[in-house]
Order: C-alpha cells, then structure tokens, then sequence
C-alpha cells in the first residue's frame, strides 16, 4: 500500500533505492549524505532489503567496488558527497564506456578549502564530462520518484549508462517534507529485475573493460557521445510511463513554470527553483511576465527543450550554484552554447555558493538584470547575487 | 490556513533539529503539507544552531530561512544573551521559552504572547539528558493551535520509536504531555535590546587571500588565531563541574579529554578548571577513576 511520510531527502533517496532492490551496495560515509547509508543500513538489517552492504576503504574503493558489481550483472549502488566523489573521480569514468548502469546518489557540497558542509555544485558538474547522466531534483518527492525513474532510465537496452542524481546538501538533504512512498509491488512491475547487456559469468567467460589501443579509443568515446544522446527520448518516455503508474510527472530534461506568454525567463537548477517559484508568482501578480524553466538533467544537455522554451522570450538568465573559475557558471556555459545565434540575450547569474541563504529578493533581483536586459540596456554577462563588495 | 512559520534557537545536542522534524511530521499526520529543516556552522555540540519548520495546507515552495516567524522556540535561554532571538518575530506571533521562570520574568526583547517550561528539569527528570525537544514539543502545543497535542505525541512515537526503540518513543512523548501540562501562558518582556551578533563579515576586497587570518582586530573583535578565546563557551551548558582536590590522584585524564581545553595543570600537580570556557559536557566526571569530579546543575533551576 502507498504510504505518507515525513522523509528528508536523505530518507526518501534510501527509500527510493530500497524498493528498487539494488543487490550490491558499496559504500563510504561522508556528511551530508551519511544518513543515506545509514538509512539503507537499518532496512538491510530489518530485513526490508536484501543487498550485500559493503562499508568500502574509500571512495574510490566504493566506485570500484560497484564497476566490480554491476559487471556480473547486477543492480548496483552507491552514495557520496564533494570530496567522495572528486575521491571516486578516476573511477568514475570507466562505467560510462563499460556501460553499466550504476545509479549514484551525490549530495551536492561544496568542494576544497573552506571546507565547507553546505552546497554548491563544483562537486558534480566537475563531473559532466565523465559520462554519466546526470540530474538534479527540487524536493524530497522528486528524490524518490528519480531513484525509481533513474534506474529504469539506466537500465533500458537502449542507454545502458550509469547515473548520477544529486541532491543539495541541507537544503534537501536535511529538509523534512512529505512524500508519498510507493508500494512495493507497483515498483516491482514499474521496474523489472535488471537484464544486464553484458556480464562476467565463469560459465560463459567474457573480458570488460579490456586495455585497447588508438585504432580503437576514437570509435568507442563516439559510441558513447552518441549513446547519452540516444537516451534523451527514453528520459521522457520513463517519465510518462511513470505518471500512468505513478500520478507525478517531471517534464523529462526540463520542466517549465509559467511561462505561456513569459518576455523574460530563468533557467534554474535543484531547490533553487522552488523558492524562484514564489518570486515568479510575485512578480506574475505585479503583472510582470515572467517565467521559470527548471533545467533538471545536465547530462544528456536539453539543447533543444530549452531552444524551444525560450522561443519568445526577450531575454533569458541563467542560475548557477558553481562557478567555472573564470569561465563563467557551467550551466550558463552550456545554455548560451544551446542559443548560439538566436540572438536572444542570455545572462548568468551567480548565487547561494557554499549553501548562502537564496532569498525571494534574490530571484527579483536577478529578473530585474532581466528586465534590463530585454529593453536592450547593455548588462553584465555575470552577475554574482549576495555578494558583500562592489563587484 | 495561512503559512505557519517557525523558528527554532537551540544548541547543538539539544535537538532543535529534530524538535522542527518533528513538528513537521506531525502536520503530515493531520494532512497538511509540512517542511523542515536545519541551519548551524560547525557541526559542535553546545554550539547555537537554527531550525525551521513551515506548515501549510497548500505545497511550500518557499525554502529560505525563516525571518518572520509566527512561533518563536528558544531551547536554551542563554541564546538571549548572544543571539538576537527575538528578530523579526510576527506581530501576534508567540514564544515559546525554555526556562524555569515565569513568561513575565522573561525578557524576550519583545512583549509578546509567551509559554514559558522548565523543559531541562523535564528532559532531566524523565530522560535522564538535557535533551529539551520534545519537552518543548509539548510547550509548542500549549502555545498555540496549529498542530494537536496527540499528532505530535504520534510524530514522537514514529521519529523517536524508530530511532530508539519503542520505550524511548514512550518516554519523550511522556516527556511532551508533561510539558504541556506544566507549560505556563503569560506575555513576556521586551526590554532587553535585540543586537546583531558582532559578526566580522568582510567583502571579497576584505577576505583575506590564501583563506589565512593573521592575528588581527577588526571592529572590536579579535579575528583569526586566539579569536576563540573570546568565545566564552562556558555559557553553552546546563552544568559545571566541581572539583574535589583531595579525592585527585593526579591521573590528569580529565586535563587530556576535555574538549575545550579549560582544565589546567598547576605546578603542584592540581587541576585547574576555567569555567568561563566550560561547557558543561561532563566528560572530565566521566573518565575520573576517583570520582573527583561531579557535575553540578546551574542557573535558576540548580
């Protein structure tokens, strides 16, 4: 039977992951995604989960640990946070070209000196370029239902790539909300037992990952450009197979939020958009045309969802939780590559770096630059919002 | 209904996090749509750490921190002293106080509707630890309507129980109907003077580079090595230790496990304990092997 729970995000990732019945969980604890193994840990010894728990040396040992795993064909996951993940970096790019579809749950925090607890997204957009998908969610609801939909999307013939849901630190990780727990059973039958592509077994030996040379390397890095392309459908059609059995839809690569007759947007990513949901409806009762589009995968990029989306806007900013330094937010970077000779202006906008509070006036504030910038005043391409000095 | 907001002023250990989970789950029980979560800079028992908690019959979109909150919950009194509590409290707003005094003793910084409770004697008396939230919980019930008494006792039961264990489910929703049957209604002071904390909040032109701080004042306050010392962390706990000299062997593992480093060693060997950095923890009585040192409770309700 469905429940209701008061579930933190933390919680509602290792509810999302009981249910779909991983069988190997490799694992190192790191603030603030503890809770999430510690979580998984209880139902294994309830007896809710039956999965070999493996507490790994390091990160990098838990990555390996899973590439191991999920070779033999089974289904496969495990959790980190900033430093673990910049720790499992070498590994991580071996399941994309191996193809097994491992789900890892990163809880977004900020990375290096300052040593900071709360979130920023230099931890996993560092990580775009590795291969996995990659996405990002708003609410505890949305970290369930993504841990489901993330193994169905990783899983089908037609993608086979792992799969990287993060969370932001705190803000979601640590935030009570209610969330609707699906039922066993519907789970179950959304999400067949995991029919690997390939799979080591002595009875029928075969070599993964084997060392090749250059006259391969170019061949087998395009098939894998080509193959997160391939998977964009199959992220929308999961997502529609999973509001029939379900009842919530996310939209797929993005999701929009009044933006019918919108002249300027923002492009937002995580908890974020959800407080630029009450600056949107403020300014929408002002009478000022505003809209949202919630960019929820990075990985593969909706170039062409966002193309389409901001077809009649005037003007067009871009949220970024990260900076490349000084090559601007990679969100901004991938969303101005997306409108190249559009002529639409494309701004990015800079805030909440290492957990800083995201207020209402902070989204106003940002529209504003917007509003500037769609009568066509000359504006920064980049602007850093809540920052103490003069910039 | 409209948002209810609230927010929580504890310190680490106390379990202000929790108390706002819990209050959360609470308004799930009754149907509505609930959100709570947690704010703090070290992760430090004794150290002053925020919670919020929305409740609302309509999705919360809003995830910034409270800074008008509707109810106002202070698990610790000496924050008054430190923090501005009372900021931004709604007008018709309530607090809800931790303290063995009376709501009109009570100088809050605002006159405001106020439930005082003595939740530490509670917590003490029937948990055995200075754990005050769910004591607290049972005040917040008291003070205003917006979640039943019984919901939070289920909340406890489900967020406790799971945790602990069924007894210790029990005890802390006992602990929350004794709380709310001994909470006191009143209206508090507002004398006290609500300052901003002297915070040194330099601009990135300020920010010293390389993340190094040398030695240095900045606006009356020292910054960077020896700045703790002006961090009189001996206000953060509920008691103090007291020392018994000819019962000490001079082991010296007190000196070596207190976490402050406020216990000194003379040159006759004797321990020194500065109290003004004491925060109560109680590790020293623990490891003494003589029984040299016993905790004693502080404040109004020693």
């Amino acid at each position: 039977m469905r429940s209701v729970k008061a579930l933190t995000g933390n919680a509602a990732a290792a509810y999302g992951v009981m249910l779909c019945r991983p069988e190997v969980i490799p694992n190192y604890p790191i603030t603030p995604q503890t809770i999430i193994i510690e979580q998984i840990a209880d139902f294994i010894n309830d007896g809710e989960l039956d999965a070999d728990f493996i507490p790994a040396d390091s990160e990098h040992s838990a990555m390996s640990m899973a590439i191991g795993a999920s070779a033999t064909g089974v289904r496969t996951f495990t959790t980190t946070a900033s430093q673990g993940l910049a720790l499992m970096h070498e590994m991580l790019y071996v399941p994309p070209q191996v193809r097994l579809p491992i789900l890892l749950v990163n809880v977004n925090r900020s990375l290096g000196a300052g040593s900071g607890i709360w979130v920023e997204y230099n931890d996993s957009m560092a990580e775009r370029d590795s291969g996995w998908m990659q996405a990002y969610a708003e609410d505890s609801q949305e970290v369930l239902d993504m841990v489901i939909q993330a193994y169905r999307i990783a899983e089908d013939p037609r993608v086979v790539l792992p799969f990287m849901l993060c969370l932001d630190g705190f803000i979601l990780s640590h935030t009570v909300e209610r969330v609707e727990v699906p039922d066993q059973e519907e789970v179950d039958s959304f999400l067949p037992k995991f029919k690997p592509l390939n799979r080591l077994d002595p009875k029928d030996p075969m070599s993964i990952n084997i060392a090749v040379s250059p006259a391969h390397s170019m061949e087998m890095r395009y098939q894998l450009d080509r193959q997160m392309a391939n998977a964009r459908p199959v992220i929308s059609e999961v997502d529609d197979l999973f509001a029939k059995a379900f009842g919530r839809r996310y939209g797929g690569l993005i999701d929009t939020y009044r933006m019918e007759d919108a002249e300027t947007a923002l492009i937002t990513i995580g908890t974020a958009t959800s407080t630029a949901r009450v600056a949107v409806d403020e300014l929408r009762s002002e009478g000022k045309k505003v809209g949202l589009i919630k960019l929820r995968f990075m990985r593969p990029f909706p170039h062409e969802e966002i193309r389409k989306a901001v077809k009649n806007v005037k003007a067009l900013g871009v949220f970024d939780r990260s900076i490349s330094v000084n090559g601007f937010g990679p969100v901004f970077t991938e969303v101005r590559n997306s409108l190249y000779g559009s002529g639409i202006p494309i701004t990015d906008h800079i805030a909440g770096i290492g957990g800083r509070d995201l207020k209402v006036a902070t989204f106003k504030e940002m529209f504003s630059v917007l509003d500037q910038s769609a009568s066509g005043k000359k504006v920064r391409d980049c602007t850093w919002h809540g920052l103490r000095g003069e910039m | 209904m409209n948002m209810y907001e609230i927010r929580f002023h504890g310190r680490g250990g106390q379990g202000a996090v929790m108390a706002a989970q819990t209050i959360a789950e609470a308004a799930i029980l009754e149907g509505k749509q609930a959100q709570a979560f947690p704010f703090f800079g070290a992760e430090r028992r004794g150290a002053p750490v925020m919670a919020f908690a929305r409740i609302d019959d309509k999705r919360i979109c809003d995830r910034t921190q409270v800074s008008e909150p509707d109810m106002l919950v202070v698990m610790d009194e000496s924050l008054l002293e430190i923090e501005p509590v009372a900021a931004g409290l709604k007008k018709g707003g309530c607090a809800v106080v931790n303290s063995a005094l009376a709501p009109s003793e009570i100088d809050l910084g605002v006159v405001a509707r106020c439930v005082s409770v003595d939740a530490t004697s509670i917590a003490l008396e029937m948990l055995k630890a200075p754990i005050v939230n769910t004591s607290i919980l049972g005040a917040m019930a008291r003070a205003d309507d917006f979640v039943k008494l019984e919901s939070i006792q289920q909340a406890i039961m489900n967020r406790f129980g799971e945790k602990l264990g069924e007894k210790a489910g029990r005890l802390n929703s006992s602990a929350a109907k004794a709380a709310f049957d001994r909470s006191r209604e009143g209206t508090c002071k507002g004398e006290r003077k609500i300052q901003r904390k002297n915070a040194w909040l330099p601009t990135w032109q300020e920010t010293p580079p390389g993340v190094a701080l040398p030695r240095t004042t900045k606006a009356g306050m020292a910054v960077g090595p020896g700045s703790m010392s002006q961090n009189l962390t001996g206000s953060w706990g509920v008691s103090n230790p007291i020392y018994d000299d000819s019962k000490c062997i001079k082991c010296q593992r007190c000196w070596f496990i207190c976490p402050e480093g406020c216990i000194r060693r003379s040159d006759d060997g004797a321990l020194r304990f500065d109290i003004r950095y004491c925060k109560g923890c109680g590790l020293c009585a623990k490891v003494c092997p003589k029984d040299a040192i016993a905790m004693k409770r502080k404040g109004a309700s020693a």
